[in-house]
């Protein structure tokens, strides 16, 4: 769907995005993280047509974005992290222009605005005005002002930015059941939490660059590797550690008050023996299982520590 | 033929708001009070002069034409000066650069409100002025070419408003500008001939530096009025001032005075299409020859 290839931007000799590549399958939802100055928003202007690259090149279905940007243009929705409004304009009006800006008559907004309405919770909401709209519901609003012109790829610059939890979550919901519906979403975001819970691939930018992209679990993978396990004792930790510790390929990581943290070279079936060994020795082992990385660590680890806890969180 | 969206959004938005409100009693309020100006004057110079007052009335027509004019020379650029930078400080621009809207479109679209929101005055303002022409002794056909006229200025003070709007970042830079620009066209284009009058050039001098003159808002509006009151020209007498100038060949004032005004027209139409064409080119974010030369760049590699 997406297809970026080789991808810079300089603002003089500032490189703000260096040698970018690229590739979003279609339908998937794609997560695009990165300290503030990564680069993502950049990269999203560029994808949109709001700023030309210094070098490479945009695919959106195959199609030069930069060669046809007319054509690239409907088959894009952008949401900007801030949502600007008209006074004066009711909700079925405001549908009713961007619609018209893409061509559309009047009837034809008319009919695809009560679904989308509908969609993003809204439809009571026709009569009312835009900037009497609370955050939430405006952000939800342009969702749906994206989506008149049913374009294949929508993408979402920090959408859930001043959000309450409540909104939030609904703009989560929302963006999944976009999902379902087959659209392919790229959405830049702080939250990690919620990325995490929503999207299936994600790219995190640093210092100008994709340092890494893929599926989550891939990417997870990768940094954290699949070779870590956690052992829960319920007896004695001495003897259980050096039963671990005298298995060859096994390097004791951290032991704590009732579990064991190891790095390992071992088969799924070694694994199993050793923990297996280990009951038999009169070990009481509660339980063992891989140790999963969330997007928080891995996001930190990529990045070298440069955001801080409160900005990932915020 | 669908109407330019932004046009319809515009003025519905325009239409709700107390602005318009104000903007159109401002408007009147000002009218009304040159309107009793004028026919206080008229009426002292009837009792020391003991001249006919109807003769006078006709006189209204120039003032009140001069005085809309005004209004929308000083009216229409703060409209449309803040139009590109309103949306952008209102941060409704990039997703408008996103739509199918080509630059162009949306700069006509801006510049067409501000023109229709100019002409909406102009047409409340007509009664008062149809006064002058009730009384007779000129012709109706001048209130429509006031109308003309109303429309040219307009457009021509919206482009170069739209202009500084795709310039400027900030609305008020922009207002600024656009009065600056303003000056250009007023002082600088009349200071050739001026200074050529000064120094005494020859006729031929005179007449290229008339070629400046032919851009000036002033020269032209003076022209319009001066001949549709008294049927004099002063361009006419301005191009020959001796036998050598037009007035040496076989011209005649009216002609030299509709082929000024005709000319003189369609340069400030061309000079506001250019102003617009400037302005949807500063807007586009990825001009065809960046694209284009990005296309070949990645070709080559």
């Amino acid at each position: 769907m997406l297809q970026i290839n080789h991808l810079y931007k300089n603002y003089g000799r500032f490189q703000a995005v260096q040698d970018l590549n690229l590739h979003i399958p279609q339908g998937d939802l794609f997560g695009f993280v990165g300290p503030n100055g990564a680069g993502k928003t950049t990269t999203i202007r560029m994808v949109c047509g709001l700023m030309p690259p210094t070098a490479g090149n945009i695919l959106i279905n195959g199609i030069d974005a930069l060669a046809n940007r007319r054509e690239i243009k409907k088959q894009i929705g952008y949401v900007p992290d801030f949502f600007g409004v008209y006074d004066n304009l009711k909700v079925k009006e405001y549908m009713d222009f961007y619609g018209s800006m893409y061509s559309m008559n009047s009837r034809d907004v008319e009919k695809i605005m009560d679904d989308l309405l509908e969609l993003v919770n809204l439809s009571d909401k026709k009569e009312v005005y835009v900037d009497t709209l609370s955050r939430g519901m405006k952000q939800r609003l342009c969702v749906a002002r994206s989506l008149i012109h049913n374009p294949a790829l929508l993408i979402l610059d920090e959408p859930n930015s001043g959000l309450d939890p409540r909104a939030r979550v609904e703009m989560k919901e929302l963006l999944l059941n976009l999902k379902s519906m087959g659209k392919t979403i790229v959405i830049s975001s702080h939250i990690l939490s919620e990325l995490s819970e929503m999207c299936n691939s994600i790219g995190i930018m640093n210092h100008g660059r994709l340092v890494a992209a893929g599926r989550i679990e891939d990417v997870m993978g990768t940094v954290f590797g699949s070779n870590r396990l956690i052992i829960s004792v319920g007896s004695e930790m001495e003897p259980a550690v050096l039963m671990v510790k005298e298995q060859a390929g096994v390097k004791v990581e951290s032991v704590g008050e009732k579990e064991i943290r190891i790095a390992h070279t071992l088969s799924e079936e070694k694994i199993a023996k050793m923990i297996a060994h280990m009951i038999q020795s009169g070990v009481v082992v509660t339980g063992f299982h891989k140790q999963e990385g969330n997007l928080e660590t891995l996001f930190m680890q990529l990045t070298g520590g440069t955001e801080n806890a409160d900005e990932s969180n915020c | 033929m669908q109407m330019n969206p932004i046009v319809k959004k515009d003025i519905r938005v325009q239409a709700r708001s107390m602005r318009i409100c104000w903007g159109l009693f401002a408007y009147e309020a000002i009218m009304a009070l040159v309107f009793f100006l004028a026919m206080f004057l008229f009426q002292q110079e009837n009792v020391y002069s003991n001249t006919n007052i109807y003769s006078n009335i006709v006189m209204l027509y120039p003032i009140l034409a001069v005085t809309q004019i005004i209004i929308l020379g000083v009216v229409v650029p703060i409209r449309t000066a803040s139009s590109i930078s309103g949306e952008k400080e209102r941060q409704t621009f990039d997703i408008m650069m996103t739509t199918s809207m080509t630059p162009f479109s949306i700069i006509a679209g801006k510049v067409m409100t501000a023109m229709i929101q100019g002409i909406f005055f102009v047409v409340a303002g007509m009664p008062v002025m149809a006064l002058a022409f009730v009384i007779g002794g000129m012709s109706w056909a001048y209130l429509f070419w006031f109308l003309a006229i109303a429309v040219l200025v307009s457009l021509f003070s919206a482009s170069i408003g739209i202009f500084c709007s795709s310039v400027c970042k900030k609305s008020i830079t922009a207002v600024i500008m656009s009065y600056g620009i303003y000056v250009i066209f007023f002082v600088v284009t009349a200071i050739p001939n001026m200074i050529c009058n000064i120094l005494g050039y020859t006729v031929t001098g005179n007449q290229v530096t008339m070629i400046f003159y032919l851009i000036n808002p002033a020269g032209y509006l003076m022209e319009f009025f001066i001949w549709t009151m008294s049927g004099y020209s002063s361009v006419y007498e301005m191009l020959a001032f001796s036998s050598q100038g037009v007035k040496g060949s076989q011209l005649s004032a009216a002609a030299v005075h509709y082929g000024w005004m005709a000319l003189s027209s369609i340069l400030f139409i061309l000079v506001s299409v250019f102003f617009l064409w400037i302005a949807a080119k500063r807007i586009n974010p990825i001009s065809k020859r960046k694209a284009r030369k990005l296309a070949m760049q990645n070709q080559s590699s």
